[in-house]
C-alpha cells in the first residue's frame, strides 16, 4: 500500500526531522569551542542523522499496510473545538477568567449537543465560580477574575 | 532502613498528606474510569495542583492518583468492559463476563483485593531493593548514566508491538529534538527558538504531556461518534453490583495467583520500556498455562484466577515502576517520566543522590505506596457504586471539562497565554499521529530524558579530554550499552527466529 499510515506519519516525521537539521545549523557558536568535541550542535546533529534514518526506515519498511480511515469521525466538531480553545487562549487575559471561562465551557456543551440554554448556564457558571474560589483561597493562586472594562 | 521507614512513616502519615493521599486515591479512581483517561492523564490533570504543595506532598499526591487511576481502569473495564487503559484490558477478560453473570460487586473486590496485595508486596520488595541499588548506584559516573539513559530509550523498542519498533524509536528521537528547544545549558545561546522569546526556556513538559495525552485523548473521544448510549445501557446492566464478598475457597484460589502474579510484575515494572500492560498480559497467560486444562477453560468466562493475575500484576509493576526512578533517576515508563517531570520542577533530581539528601521525599514515596493501597481498599471499595455513577455522566458536559482542565492546568503554572496556543497546535499534531498509530509515550520518555543525557554525554567527554574512548574504558558503561543494543536488535532476532520455526512447522506439515 503506498499511502500506508506508516509511510504518511513517516514522510510527515521525515519533514520535521529535515526542518529540524537544516535549523540546527543557524545554532551560534562561540569561537572557543568551535574546534571542541561536544557543542550545542552536537546533539542535534546526531538527533538528525537518526530522525532521518529512522524515518525513511519506517517509509521504506512500514509495520503495517493499513490505511487511515477518515469517515465516520466528526472533523469538523474537533476542527471547531481547536479553534474555540485558541479563542480561549486569546481571551482569558482581557474578558478575565470568569467570562471567558464560562463562556468556553457553553459553547463546548453546546457544540457537543446541549440545547438547553438553563443546564448550560447552571453547570457552567457555577462550576467556574467554585473553581475559581478554590484557587484564589484554597490554593493561593491568583487569578484575575474581571474583564478589562470593570476592572478598577 | 528502619530508621527510614520512620521518617516516610512520620512525613506521609501527618493529616495533610494523608488527607491528599485520600483526595488523590478518590480523584485517580475518578479519572481513571473515564474511558480513554488513563494513569497519565490522570498525573498530568494533578500536576499543576501539586506544584502548589510541598515536595513529599505533592508527589504523595501524585502516587495516589497514579494507584487511584489504574483502580478506577479497572472498574470501568469490569463494568461496562470499557478499559480506560491498556494495562487493564487483561481485567476485562474475566472481569467483565463476572459482571455479566450479575457478580460485578465481587469481581470489584477481587480487583481490589488482587490490586492491594500485589501493590503491598511489590511496595516491601522495592523497599529492599531500592536502597540497595541507590547504594550501588553511587558509584556511577556520568558514562555509565548516559548510557543508562541509551539502554531506556531503546529498552522502549524491545517492548513495542509487533511493527511498532521502529516508529517507537522515531518517536524517541522527535522527543530528544523537542527537548533540545530553548537556551542550551553550557554556552547559553538559543536553539531552535525560532526568534519568539516564549520558547527561550524551552517547552514545558507539563504542556506535551497535556497536548499529547489529555487534550488529544478529549479530541479523540469528542471526533468519535456518541457512545453515550450504550455506556448507559452497560451501566444499567451493571448497575445491581451484587454482593460484595469473597468466600474462603476463593481467597484459597486467589493466594498462589496474587503471590506469583507480584514478583511477576515487579520485575516486568523494573525493567525499563516494560510497565504495566506487559504484565498484566503475561501474568494472564501464565497463571492460564498453570491452571490446567480444566481451569483453563474458564479464563475469559469470569475466571477468578484470571481476573487477579493481570489486577496484581498491573498493580506490582506500578510500584515497580518507580525503583529506576528513585534509585537511578531514569523513568521506567510513561508515568513515571512525568512524575520524574514533576520532581525536576519541584528542584529535586533524583538519582542515588535523593536516598541520602532527601530521605523524607524517598522514603514517604514508598511509605505512601502502603497507605494508598490501604486507603484504596477501605474507602474505594465501599463507594464504588456512588463513584461508578460518574461513568453515566454525558460525555456533552465531560469532555470540554476535560478540556478546560488541561488548559487552564498549564496556563496556570506560567500565566502565558503562548503555552495555550502552543498546546492547541501539539494536539492538533497529537490527534494526527495517533490516527497514525504512532506511540506519543516514547516521545514523553525522550523528551524528559534528552536534557540530562545531553549533559551527561557533554560531561562525559569533557573528563575524558573530549574523547568518545568512555564508551568502552569502563566495563560497566560498556556491559550497558552492549545490552542497549541487545534490547535495539533482539525484535528482530525474536521476530526472525519465529518465522524461521513457523517455516520449519510447515515445512513438517508438508512433509
Amino acid at each position: 500500500m503506498l499511502l500506508s499510515k506508516d509511510r504518511i506519519g513517516g514522510m510527515l516525521l521525515l519533514i520535521f526531522c529535515v526542518t529540524y537539521g537544516f535549523l540546527s545549523q543557524n545554532i551560534i557558536l562561540l569561537p572557543i569551542q568551535a574546534k571542541a568535541a561536544f557543542t550545542a550542535r552536537t546533539m542535534p546533529e546526531v538527533l538528525m542523522v537518526l530522525g532521518i534514518g529512522l524515518s525513511l526506515l519506517v517509509i521504506i519498511f512500514p509495520g503495517s499496510q493499513e490505511r487511515p480511515q477518515l469517515a465516520g469521525f466528526k472533523w469538523g466538531t474537533a476542527a471547531l473545538f481547536l479553534v474555540l480553545m485558541s479563542a480561549y487562549g486569546l481571551t482569558i487575559r482581557p474578558f478575565g477568567f470568569l467570562l471567558s471561562t464560562s463562556v468556553f465551557l457553553m459553547a463546548g456543551f453546546a457544540m457537543l449537543g446541549e440545547r438547553s440554554a438553563v443546564k448550560l448556564l447552571l453547570v457552567s457558571v457555577p462550576l467556574v465560580l467554585g473553581f475559581w474560589v478554590l484557587m484564589t483561597q484554597g490554593l493561593d493562586v491568583f487569578i484575575e477574575p474581571l474583564p478589562w472594562f470593570l476592572k478598577g | 532502613m528502619i530508621d527510614g521507614i520512620l521518617i516516610g512513616l512520620g512525613t506521609a502519615l501527618t493529616p495533610i498528606n494523608i488527607l491528599f493521599v485520600f483526595t488523590g486515591c478518590l480523584i485517580g479512581t475518578f479519572i481513571g474510569m473515564l474511558p480513554g483517561l488513563g494513569p497519565m492523564s490522570a498525573i498530568a490533570l494533578m500536576i499543576p495542583v501539586a506544584a502548589s504543595l510541598e515536595p513529599a506532598t505533592g508527589i504523595i499526591l501524585m502516587a495516589a492518583v497514579y494507584y487511584g487511576a489504574i483502580f478506577g481502569g479497572s472498574t470501568s473495564s469490569i463494568l461496562i468492559n470499557a478499559p480506560g487503559v491498556a494495562s487493564t484490558v487483561a481485567t476485562s477478560f474475566d472481569g467483565y463476563p463476572m459482571a455479566k453473570q450479575g457478580k460485578a460487586g465481587k469481581a470489584l473486590a477481587i480487583a481490589a483485593y488482587s490490586s492491594f496485595s500485589g501493590g503491598v508486596i511489590a511496595a516491601i520488595f522495592l523497599l529492599l531493593a531500592a536502597p540497595f541499588l541507590a547504594a550501588v548506584s553511587l558509584s556511577f559516573h556520568s558514562a555509565d548514566y548516559f548510557a543508562l539513559m541509551v539502554l531506556g530509550l531503546t529498552a522502549v523498542a524491545a517492548f513495542a508491538g509487533k511493527g511498532d519498533v521502529l516508529k517507537a524509536l522515531l518517536m524517541t528521537v522527535i522527543g530528544l529534538m523537542l527537548s533540545t528547544v530553548g537556551t542550551d545549558q553550557t554556552q547559553g545561546v538559543p536553539r531552535f527558538t525560532l526568534g519568539l522569546i516564549d520558547l527561550t526556556d524551552g517547552i514545558s513538559f507539563l504542556l506535551l504531556v497535556m497536548a499529547t495525552f489529555a487534550l488529544s485523548e478529549a479530541l479523540i473521544a469528542i471526533m468519535k461518534p456518541a457512545a453515550d448510549e450504550k455506556r448507559q445501557e452497560e451501566m444499567e446492566a451493571s448497575s445491581n453490583l451484587g454482593s460484595l464478598r469473597v468466600s474462603r475457597e476463593e481467597v484459597r484460589e486467589m493466594a498462589p495467583v496474587i503471590g506469583r502474579s507480584s514478583i511477576l510484575g515487579f520485575i516486568i515494572g523494573v525493567l525499563p520500556g516494560a510497565g504495566a500492560t506487559i504484565a498484566s498480559f503475561l501474568a494472564y497467560g501464565t497463571e492460564q498455562r498453570i491452571a490446567g486444562p480444566v481451569k483453563g477453560k474458564l479464563f475469559g468466562k469470569g475466571s477468578i484466577r484470571g481476573l487477579s493475575a493481570p489486577e496484581t500484576a498491573n498493580n506490582a509493576a506500578a510500584t515497580g515502576s518507580f525503583v529506576p526512578l528513585l534509585t537511578l533517576g531514569i523513568p521506567g515508563s510513561g508515568t513515571t517520566a512525568i512524575m520524574l517531570g514533576a520532581l525536576i520542577g519541584y528542584g529535586i533530581q533524583p538519582g542515588p543522590r535523593l536516598y541520602i539528601d532527601q530521605p523524607d521525599v524517598f522514603w514517604s514515596v514508598i511509605v505512601s505506596m502502603w497507605i494508598g493501597n490501604i486507603v484504596l481498599l477501605i474507602l474505594n471499595l465501599p463507594l464504588i457504586p456512588y463513584i461508578a455513577k460518574v461513568l453515566a455522566i454525558p460525555s456533552r458536559f465531560l469532555l470540554p471539562l476535560i478540556l478546560f482542565f488541561s488548559l487552564i492546568g498549564v496556563y496556570f503554572v506560567s500565566f502565558n497565554t503562548f503555552d495555550i496556543q502552543l498546546m492547541v497546535l501539539f494536539g492538533l499534531v497529537a490527534v494526527m499521529f495517533r490516527f497514525l498509530d504512532f506511540p506519543m509515550a516514547p516521545m514523553i520518555l525522550g523528551f524528559i530524558l534528552g536534557g540530562m543525557m545531553e549533559e551527561n554525554l557533554r560531561r562525559a567527554l569533557l573528563i575524558n579530554n573530549d574523547s568518545w574512548s568512555f564508551i568502552w574504558q569502563r566495563p560497566l558503561t560498556l556491559a550497558i550499552l552492549l545490552i542497549a543494543v541487545c534490547c535495539l536488535f533482539a525484535p528482530m532476532v525474536w521476530s526472525r527466529i519465529q518465522r524461521m520455526r513457523r517455516g520449519a512447522d510447515r515445512a513438517g506439515e508438508g512433509g
